[in-house]
Order: C-alpha cells, then structure tokens, then sequence
C-alpha cells in the first residue's frame, strides 16, 4: 500500500509541531523518519494513526484521500503501529494480547481462542518469528513482546506499519533481529515507516530517508549518506559525533562498592553482588539494557535505596550510615537518569533549582539554622553558572520547564559540578537530549574527569559508552558480566549485554557480525577516506 | 530468539517498581493540587461571578414575590422583569450592606460595622486557611481542618476559663496551647502519612470525626466545661484570656485579625523565603527530585502537616478567645470546610487565601442581614460557596463555560507526568487514558509534546 | 442546613416549574387586598438554631407559632436562620436593627446572645425557648422571658402506657444528644414504667437510658437517620416493642426499623400520627405545645402585656400532653385510659411529682 502525506500541518495553539510535510511511502518500501527528539516525529505519525487531526494537508493511502477518526478508522484501514512503549497486559498470553480489542467471536459472542491462535501461528511461521502463543507477556524478553505487537499488527492486516523507535529498548543483538524481520515484511510488501534517531540503524536498514527538523520536512535522502552528513541535516549544523578526549591518566582507586545486593520493593534482587572500584581521573560506564540493575545501583550510591548486603566505600569511608544530603555534601554529584522527574522541579524557576540540593547551607541560606534563603545569592550564582553552562534562556526566575530538555539538563550538570567532587555518579546523562547537546555533557563530563574526579556513567547507549568510558562494566539482570576496556568492540559489548561473559563473547562475536557493526566498519572506512 | 532480555518483563520503564494503585492515587491527588494552585485569577473571578448568577437564579425561584409575577407573566411580562430586578437588588445590597458597608444604618458606627464583622469572621477563615494553603503547596489535601479547628478551640478554651493568669500571660498561654492542639492533630496525620504512607485525606477525615466527638464527650465532663450544668456548654473564657478588642464596645473586631494578618505575613515568609518552605514547596512539585535532593521527604510531609494543623488550632483559639468565648458542640461549625475553600479561592498563595478569607467572611455576615431583610434563605450562601469551589475546582469547566483558551493555549499534556504514568500503566492497561484530562485524543506517551525546542510554549505559569 | 436547604430548594424549584406552566393566569388587581387580619403595628422576630425551620422539632414548632400570629394576630415578622454557632450573635443583633418588638430565640445555644442583647437593648423584648437565662445572682432584666417545658411530666405518662402495652415487657428510649432538654423526657419515661411497675407489680424494663446513672444510648445528633435507625435496632434486638426516639429529625430513622419489626413508637414534641410518614405505628405521642407559646407571648405583646415571668409549659397548663391513640384508640384498655387520666390529675395536684435533675426549675 502506499502512504502519501501532503502538507500536513498540525498545530498545538500558537506551536506548530508538523509544518506542511509531504512524504511518499511506497509499498514495500522501508521509509525512515529521522529527526531528534522534539522534531515532531510522534506527532506526525499520531497523526497518520488517527490520534490527532491534521490542522491542514490531506492523507492518502494508495491515491485516495482518507481521514480517520481515531485509531480504529487507521487500523481498518490498514495501518499498524508498534508504540516505542508497549501497549500489554502482561498476564495475558501471545494469543490473548494479539486477540485484545479485536476478539474473534463466536455465536453468543463467546471469543474464539483457537481463531486467534491460528493466527498468530500463521503469522510467526510466514515471517520466522519464533513466539510461542501461550506463553505470558511478563515471561518475555523485550525483543519477543515487540514482536508480539507487530503480530498483532500484522493480525489485523497491517499495510503500512509504524514503529516508533523501536530499537531503543533492544540489545544490538536484538536490533539485528528486528532489521531481519523489518526486510522480510518488506519483500511480502508490506511498508513500513521506522521511527529513530539512530544514525546507524537508519543507514543499516532504510531504503529511503527523510529528515525532519523543528516539524519540517529539511531534506530527503539516500541511505548512501554519510553518518555526519545526516547529523548535520538532523541538527541544522556540524556536529562531531565523537568527542575528543584524552588518554584518562588515572590516578589511586578512591571509590569502591563492594559485594552489594539490593532488593526492590518487591524484594527481587536487583543488583546482585556488584563489585567495583574506580580510580581519581577515570570514567567507568555502566552498560547494559535498560532495566538490568544499572538504575538501582546508582540510587543505592546516593543513599535512595539501602543495600541487603555490601559496602560503598568513598575515599575509604563507608557511606552506609550517611544520607543522600550528607553524602551529596560530602562531595558526591549525582545526575539521575530521569531528568524531569528526579533532576528538576519543573515549576521552580532554573534558580529554585541551581540551588536544588545546596539551598540549606550557605551561602545560599543563612540566619539562625540557616532557616532564611538567600534569593541575591542564590539568583547571582545561578546566573554565573548558566553562562558558565551556556543555558539559552530568559532569565534565571524563569521556570525550568521553559527551557529545552538539553539546557535543564545543563542546569542539572551546573549545579551538581558547582561543588568540590570526590565522586561524580550520572545516569542517562544525555538520555533525550539533542545532539548538540550531547555533545557538550560529553565534554563536560570529560573535563571533571581531568580534574580528577572519578565518574561513574551508567548509560543504555552504545554508542555513549564507547565515546565516554575509559572501561565499561556491562550490567545484565543485576550482575556484572564484565568489565572490558573501551576499545572492546560492538558485537562482543552487544553479546555482554545479553548476559554472554567477556571472553565466550570475544569468541562468539568473531563468528558472526551484526547488521549494525558491518555498517559501523564501513562507517569508519567511509570518514576514514 | 536469543537468550537476551531484561528481567524488568514487560515495561521498560526506568522505575523498577510498578507504581502500587494507592501511589499512582496519590500521584493523581497531588499532580491536581499543583494544577489547582495553578488556576489563573481569571477563572477565580469568574467562578464568583458564575456563583452570583447561580445565586440570583435561586434567590428568584424562592421568592414568593416572584413566583406570583411569573404566574401572570404572559400577562404582563414585564411585572415578572421587575420584580425580579427588585428582589435581586434588595437581596445582593443587603448582601452587600451586611458584609461592607450600610448607608441605612441609624448612625456611623453601625453603617462600618459590616465591616469590621466581615473581619470577624475571616479570622478563623484566614488562619484554617492557609494551614490547608501550606498544605496544598505542599502536595498534601489536608481535609482535616475541622479537627483541627476543634482541637485548637478545646485546648484554647479551656486554658482560656480553666486557669488563673495575668492578662497578657493569659492570652498568650491559651493561643499557644491552641497551635498545640491543632498542631497535635494536623501532626497524627503527618506522622501516619510520612511514616505508613498512609492517605491523609482518610486519616485526615477520620480526625475530624473523632474530634467532633471528642468535644461532644468534653461537654460532658465536668471537670473540663466547669459550669455545673447539665447542657453541653463550656464556662466563658476569663476575661484575661480574651484577645483584646480592636474598636471597643458595639463591634466585635478583636486582635485576632492582626493575628491573622502577621499569620498571612508568616506564611507567606515561610513559603517564599525559607528554607523548609523550600523543602515544602518542592515536596508538593515534584517529592521524586526532592528525595534525589537530599529533602528528607518523610520529614517535611510529617511538618507541613504539623505547621498546617497548627495555623488550623490558632484559627479556632482565635474564634473562642475573640468571638465565642465559650465551647459548644458545634463550635468550629463548618469553618473546617470553608477554609478548604478558601486556600482553593486563594490559589494556596497567602495573600490570595487572606483576601478569599474576607470575601467568604463577608458572605457570612453579609447572609446574616439578606437573610433577616429580605427573608432571602441564608443557604444561598452555602451554594455560592459551593459554586466557586465547583468552578475553581473544574477549571476546564469555566474555561468551556467561557470559551477561554487553555492558559498555554493548547491541549495540555503534562509532559513528565503523563509520560512516566504510561510507562507505569502501559502494561497494565491503555484504557486508562481518559486521565489525560484535554485530549481523549492523545496518547500520552506517544505524543511528542514540542518540550525540546519550544520555550515559548511551556505550561506552566510563570510567578508565584 | 443542607438538608433544610434541599427542602426549600426542592419546594422552590418545583413551585417555579408549576408556576411557569400556569403563567399564562391574569395579572392580579394593582390595588389587591391587603393582609387577612387588620394591621398591628408589630414585628415578631425568630432566631433558629443550627437546626434549621424544618428540624421537625423545636424551631419548626417556633416557626409555626409565628406564622400563626402572622395570620391570626396580622403581625410583622423576620426571621433568621443560623447555619453556625458564630451566627446566634450576629443573628440577634440584626433582628435588633430590624426595629424588632421581640426576638425569640430556639434553644440553650441562643441563651448568651439573647441575654448580652437583652442587656444592650432594654427597649426590645426577648423569649428564650427550652431554655433560663443565666442571670448572675439576684439579676433580673425585664425584657427577658423564658419559654421552658417540663416534657418530664407528659413522658411520665407515655412511660406509663408504654409499659402497660408491651407485649415483650420491654420499653426503650432514646436521644439525639445527651442535653438536658433530650433527657428530661427519658427521664420522665423512665419513672412512667416505675410507677407502672409499682401499681401493677409489673416488670417491665426500660433500655437505652438509665435514669440513675444518667446513660443511654444516643444517636449523636438530631438528624442522622440512618444512625437512628441503627440505634432503634439495637435497642429492638433488646426485645423492646415501644421504643421512644427524642431525637428531631433523626428520630424519624426509629420509623422503618419499628415498622419492619411490628413494634410501636411513641414520638415526641408534635403529634407523631399528623407529622411524621409512621402514624400507623405511633401510639401516642408526648406534645410540647412550643407554637402555643410563641403565640401566646406575641400576643401578650401586641396587648401591651409583655412580662418576663418565665413560662413553664406543664400539664396543668396544657404548655405539654399526651397525644391522642389515634389507630390504637381501640387497643388501649380502659383501666390504662383511666389510670393515666388520675395520673395526670395526681401530677397537676402536685400529688405526684417528676423528679428530674433536667426538668426546668
């Protein structure tokens, strides 16, 4: 089926999110929508979906115009979307969420299981996929439920799918699989729309790409292009993609954990007998899927969690007995991995938030108790530090949530690199941020390691921890697997990252190669021309 | 398929834990309270004005006058128009004469007296108001300002008449033990709440009908109403433990309204310009990036309530040591409520909870004298309160009733919010979107709210 | 107040839909007639409690006294609703404004705000209902006059006949709230079995009150059905069969639990057959002639002949009685007809007195 947008234009009030884009899809064609985060991408495919109406321009599906009033209308029409988050129930089985919201019936409406297991039998066998019906969702990998939702797609006679970032919850090994079944939809002429921001992935797999920016269509393209020219049209600018840095000249081991357990609330362990050490001037990334223990491991070094068993040791102090304020004013500066909801207070202004964890001592407080803020003091450092931090904004007693996701995060990194470190732990310190700004929390983060600062870096990213670390610990269901120097490449990282130790890893990956890491090589040949 | 995964099964969401239904409640509970301090003072004046309609319309259809004309009103359409006109005018100047100002009053005194009633009667009001102001800021629905009002009248009153004590000492030792009583049964529910997690609007709600009793039991116990008699009264409060009148004899106007001026004052110090309102503040924004702080969360919840409790006891100190004088079963009357709609009236900010406090004070006495005048039910006044804490309350409903565009001009997303409860509620279910009160229309986590590059279009409010 | 207010507002709302459906009628006369009876140059006043007009007890009765001088006497009126506590005072002092001739005001809570009024305005007068005024010793204040009912001695009586009609041989009672002017009735209810125990060597025992250690069971206010319906049912559970609630409006809960379990009620205040949906089941009921006396005391005013003597509503004066049987006239023995008529000439003789530590003195 082909899938043909012309001008589509939807706007939030005075903000327009899609601005007159015009796309083509052709049937079986793999069409890649590449913008960063915020170009208006969802918007754009809720729209197609029937989630929102476009304000103007007119969809077609082979020629003829069509407007949905939801969802339903889409899906009747033969459109399937995959949600970068899923939408199941995880008590129920393959057969059960495939058949959810379009149970085949029998007489007396009673629903007919057996039809809906066919189905998905059918559908897994003619595309290889290799999902069992009657296993529950909650005992799937991540890789296995997004297929169960592109089965249930395809269930309901999908011509045209969208994914929607699909491969950000994947191992490379996983997203290796993903791209197989993406070409063999595409032979069977299905087209599907692939939603990313990936650079890599789009060059692996798209047969077409289309840029956009700020809700506008800024240029359509061949797969052929190099990586840093589709930065460059995603970003408006020339971006470096890998940020310089030195060789880390690390110095003695000042920060330790040892042995530590933690439980989560539902008393599963969580992380399972870590043990780590890091020296003064070295950046250790913590690797892995999201989900595997990294998260809690940060949190239980600032004090959120408390451990079942282990020590953390700073400068060979025990921070068991201290609290995440005492450990913060002990020299800890801590980056948590979901910016909004635990980095900033979105309604305070980006001042209220500079001083976020320091607005109790001086000086920015002082009286009796320091029970009195100081608003000059507080308001003129702010100030100092934003332009120290190039944070684009009003002014200071702006709320933080008028700024763009890279200058709260800038905001967040000021005030946490504002204070003499011992130790500096960040989580997804770039998660959501424009390549721009990625860019300058690299460097940032590189610059606190050459004061001598150890660093503790957990990110999902691949490409991050190659960039960043000095070593990479790769976390999988709570443990370690291993910890590898940064020079490790791709495939074997991607392995790790599947629970495959270190060395069977190194000689697995050397069999076999991954879609993504061939185009890697071929990457570096290509900048290296 | 290969032996990869995450053992998270089925959400990847960041935050390893489910959200437990109750915390998800409360995460509803609380976001709403941030949108309600968030209300434009447009829609706080409309929703007045809306309350004065709906008054009029009630006033109209109970008066006798009016239903004669309507019965002849193809008649004489315009007798209906008239009277109607009349009994507005009668009813809303004795509403107003009651509450500001009377020209028809026999001599100057009395005409400002309406006034100065309208202050007495905010007193109360203003105090109670502005604990459950602290406690909106704070994220917390404190509907326990009844209680707590009780708790401060009981200890005040009896310091009041039990004890022997030089004036000044008097006074002061009754209001204290006032702030202590209210501050006591504000901090049950804090303690509970910080260290159970248990819901403070049940508890609070609780308190209240225990409070209630504990009173009705009080009255009768010798030892503490000291009368003699046998009805549930209390003795009056000794004439040294009485706050000071403001205006002299013929008006009731006492200290306690410079009490709840420098009370307004406080709050407002607290709030802005310490730093455990700071704490306070951004347990009610965001508790998740306070805990990250370093904000001992626990804490500060078990101490707004314990501050709010208090302000709620001085309240009711100062409504027996300056008005009433002595206890009785129904002593707080409803004033718990009222200051609920106060804070809500006073977007939770101090000076918008003290001027709500003296509108509301001034619709009760106002009531008195349209009530005594022009025979026009005093519960009229209950529904224009009623009115303006439904309208405050839905302010998408006066936004429709008005066509105003939404404060930022679009469908409202919140963005963090709404993304992290799909994370938490994919799995579970995605038929909860409704919550996501704008648009039936969008899914939360797959909308892409313009955040990154459109500071023009944030939605919050700025100020305070 | 709510509830009052749903009344009102339901009556409203319905009166203007009827209205306007019979809007087309004719314009009246410009120079209609004026009031029923000749004008009196007169304005009778009513301050509620937080009851409310409609509490089916005490200040309905008030009220209805008043509307009775208004049509009968030509009376001018005002009248004021408190909501809260706060309001008795100011309510008072507007009804002083309103050029008032006399304010009266329902129940105990009202005693201070009459009294500092009555104090600042000798030129009006003011009634207290149920209630004394609580002078300092040897004070007096000629504006001020109580309206107080010894309920104790018609509940003596419907003590007596309750117990003589139980089947079960148990009676019960019970209250809104624990107040003196609740308890006088129990009171004297609890004495009407005693003497029936005494004359008849009976042994019919009364739940839900003890006189002598003044407890029972209450149901904590005056208008919570649905918590009167609970008490009534545990006291039923006791093997009551007659049970009196003195209770206002929360006593009518007594009603369906009565009617389900067979058993009869005995009301109080106003004639439980005409005011209440139960008079199939209510045996008698004890009366407080509350109206009688608002309109007496309006029209001692419009005579001139205001006096703050205090008037004591007994049986003597008919200020209190007993109901008649209405449904149960048939049921009840003559030999009780006849006991409970010498009773009640024992008790105006002061041959029997009702002892009672609430009664009014």
């Amino acid at each position: 089926m082909k899938l043909e947008l012309r001008g589509v234009t939807k706007r939030f009030g005075s903000f327009t999110a899609n601005d007159r884009i015009s796309l083509t899809v052709a049937p079986g064609e793999i069409h890649a929508l590449l913008g960063e985060n915020g170009a208006g991408k969802s918007t754009l495919m809720n729209t197609i979906y029937g989630l929102y109406s476009p304000d103007e321009g007119e969809i077609l599906l082979d020629d003829r115009e069509v407007s949905f009033n939801g969802p339903g209308d889409a899906v009747a029409a033969g459109i399937g979307m995959v949600h970068q988050h899923f939408m199941l129930i995880p008590v129920f089985t393959v057969t059960e969420s495939v058949a959810l919201g379009y149970e085949p019936t029998r007489a007396a409406g009673i629903m007919d299981m057996a039809v809906a297991r066919a189905k998905v039998l059918e559908i897994s066998a003619r595309f290889g996929f290799d999902v069992d019906p009657d296993a529950r969702i909650e005992d799937l990998p991540v890789g296995a439920q997004q297929r169960v939702e592109i089965i249930k797609a395809l269930s309901r006679d999908a011509k045209v799918l969208i994914l929607d970032e699909p491969t950000a919850v994947l191992t490379p090994q996983e997203t290796d699989e993903l791209i197989t079944i993406m070409g063999q939809l595409r032979d069977s002429g299905t087209s599907i729309v692939f939603i990313t921001h990936k650079l890599r992935e789009v060059r692996a797999v798209a047969d077409r790409i289309t840029v956009i920016r700020r809700g506008a269509v800024v240029g359509e393209t061949s797969p052929q292009s190099t990586e840093t020219e589709l930065a460059g049209l995603m970003v408006g600018r020339e971006v470096n993609l890998t940020t310089a840095k030195e060789p880390a000249d690390p110095g003695e081991v000042s920060f330790e954990v040892r042995g530590l357990t933690v439980l989560s609330s539902a008393d599963k362990v969580v992380v399972d007998d870590v043990d780590l050490s890091l020296r003064r001037g070295e950046i250790l990334v913590i690797a892995g899927v999201d989900g595997n223990g990294q998260s809690e491991l940060a949190q239980t070094i600032l004090g959120l969690r408390t451990p079942v068993a282990g020590s953390i040791l700073l400068d060979d102090q025990d921070l068991a007995p201290l609290s995440v304020k005492q450990r913060l004013a002990s020299g800890l500066g801590f980056v948590p991995e979901d910016r909004s909801t635990d980095g900033v207070i979105g309604a305070f202004t980006i001042t209220e938030n500079y001083v976020l964890d320091m607005y109790d001592r001086p000086p920015y407080s002082g009286g009796p108790g320091n029970a009195a803020l100081r608003l000059p003091v507080m308001r003129e450092a702010a100030q100092t530090q934003a332009e120290r931090f190039d944070v684009r904004m009003g002014t200071v007693d702006d709320p933080i949530s008028t700024l763009s996701g890279g200058n709260q995060q800038k905001v967040v990194l000021a005030r946490e690199m504002s204070r003499d470190l011992r130790l500096f732990v960040a989580s997804q310190p770039t998660r959501g941020l424009d390549v721009g700004s990625i860019e300058f929390v690299h460097r940032t983060i590189i610059e606190e390691r050459d004061k001598g600062t150890p660093c503790l870096i957990v990110s999902t990213e691949l490409d991050e921890a190659l960039n960043l670390a000095d070593r990479i610990a790769v976390m999988y269901r709570g443990k370690v697997v291993g910890i590898v120097p940064a020079s490790t490449s791709r495939d074997v990282l991607g392995l790790m990252m599947a629970g495959v130790p270190a060395d069977e890893a190194q000689a697995q990956a050397a069999t076999h190669h991954t879609v993504l890491a061939e185009a890697d090589e071929q990457a570096e040949a290509e900048e290296n021309q | 398929m290969s032996a990869s995964g995450s053992q998270q099964g089925m959400t990847p969401a960041p935050k390893p834990e489910q959200q437990s239904p109750w915390a998800e409640a409360e995460g509803r509970l609380s976001r709403a309270l941030r949108e309600l301090g968030q209300t434009s003072w447009v829609v706080t004046v409309l929703a007045v004005v809306v309350a004065l309609v709906v008054g009029a319309v009630l006033i109209l259809a109970a008066n006798r006058d009016v239903q004669a004309s309507l019965s002849y009103f193809f008649a004489q359409p315009t007798a209906f128009l008239e009277t109607s006109f009349q009994v507005l005018r009668e009813a809303y100047s004795a509403l107003f004469r009651g509450a500001v100002f009377d020209w028809q009053a026999p001599s100057a005194a009395r005409s400002i007296r309406p006034l100065t009633e309208t202050m007495v009667y905010s007193v109360p009001l203003i105090l109670a108001g502005l604990g459950i102001a602290i406690g909106f800021r704070s994220g917390m629905l404190n509907i326990g300002g009844q209680g707590q009002i009780i708790l401060g009248a009981t200890s005040a009153g009896f310091l009041g008449y039990a004890l022997s004590l030089p004036t000044g000492l008097h006074v002061l030792l009754a209001l204290a033990g006032g702030i202590l009583g209210g501050a006591i049964w504000g901090g049950i529910a804090g303690v509970l709440k910080a260290r159970t997690g248990a819901n403070e609007v049940i508890v609070t709600i609780m308190l209240n009908n225990i409070a209630i009793y504990l009173l009705a039991w009080l009255l009768q116990q010798q030892w503490y109403k000291q009368t003699g008699s046998n009805q549930p009264l209390s003795s009056s409060v000794d004439e040294s433990a009485q706050l000071f009148s403001l205006l002299g004899s013929g008006f009731r106007l006492h200290a306690g309204f410079l009490i709840a001026i420098l009370a307004t004052i406080g709050v407002w110090w607290l709030l802005e310009r310490s730093t455990l309102g700071f704490e306070f503040r951004a347990i009610g924004e965001n508790p998740e990036a306070a805990r990250t702080a370093g904000i001992n969360v626990p804490k500060a919840t078990a101490l707004v309530l314990v501050i709010a409790g208090g302000l709620a006891g001085l309240g009711g100190a100062a409504h027996v040591l300056g008005t009433e004088y002595r206890l009785a079963g129904g002593v707080a009357g409803t004033l718990g409520f009222d200051a609920i709609t106060v804070a809500l009236l006073g977007r939770s900010k101090p000076l918008g909870t003290f001027l709500a406090g003296l509108l509301l004070g001034g619709l009760r006495a106002g009531g008195v004298l349209m009530q005594a005048q022009t025979g026009t039910p005093i519960d009229i006044v209950l529904v224009l309160q009623a009115v303006i804490v439904l309208m405050i309350a839905a302010p998408p409903l006066v936004r429709a009733i008005f066509f105003l565009p939404h404060a930022d001009g679009r469908p409202r997303i919140r963005r963090r919010s709404a993304r992290r409860k799909t994370e938490a509620s994919a799995a579970t279910s995605s038929a909860r979107q409704p919550e996501l009160q704008t648009a039936s229309t969008s899914k939360a986590s797959s909308a892409e709210p313009p955040s990154a590059e459109s500071p023009s279009t944030s939605t919050q409010e700025p100020g305070k | 107040m709510k509830r009052s207010f749903k009344t009102r507002g339901t009556i409203a709302a319905t009166a203007a839909a009827a209205l306007l459906l019979s809007s087309c009628g004719e314009a009246p006369e410009e120079d209609g007639e004026g009031a029923a009876a000749e004008e009196v140059d007169y304005k009778a006043c009513l301050v509620s409690d937080e009851g409310g007009w409609d509490d089916r007890s005490f200040n309905q009765s008030a009220f209805e006294g008043l509307e009775m001088a208004i049509d009968e006497l030509g009376v001018d009126s005002a009248d004021a609703q408190s909501t809260a506590e706060s309001e008795y005072g100011p309510n008072v002092d507007t009804m002083v404004q309103q050029n008032c001739d006399v304010v009266f005001g329902v129940g105990f809570l009202l005693e201070e705000g009459l009294r500092e009024a009555a104090e600042a305005n000798p030129e009006t007068d003011f009634a207290l209902i149920d209630s004394y005024f609580n002078f300092e010793e040897g004070e007096e204040l000629e504006n001020a006059k109580p309206l107080v009912f010894n309920t104790g001695e018609a509940a003596y009586l419907a003590g007596y006949v309750a117990a003589a009609m139980s089947e079960t041989g148990v009676v019960g009672t019970w209250g809104g709230i624990q107040i003196p002017s609740v308890t006088v009735f129990m009171d004297g209810y609890a004495d009407g079995v005693e003497r029936y125990n005494e004359d008849n060597d009976g042994d019919v025992e009364l739940v839900g009150w003890d006189k002598e250690g003044q407890t029972g069971s209450f149901s904590g206010d005056f208008s919570d059905q649905t918590q009167g319906r609970e008490v009534t049912e545990q006291l039923l559970s006791q093997d009551a069969d007659i049970i009196m609630p003195v209770a206002g409006n929360a006593g009518v809960g007594a009603g369906p639990a009565l009617e389900a379990a067979e058993a009869k009620m005995i009301w109080v205040d106003s004639d439980g057959y005409e005011s209440t949906d139960y008079g199939d089941i209510v045996l008698t009921s004890v009366l407080k002639e509350i109206g009688q006396s608002v309109y007496a005391t309006i029209e001692e005013g419009t005579q001139d002949g205001f006096s703050n003597e205090s008037y004591v509503g007994t049986l003597e004066n008919e200020g209190v009685g007993l109901a008649p049987f209405h449904d149960f006239e048939d049921e009840v023995p003559s030999e009780v007809t006849e006991a409970i008529e010498q009773l009640r000439q024992e008790i105006i003789d002061g041959d029997t007195a009702i002892e009672s530590e609430n009664a009014p003195s």
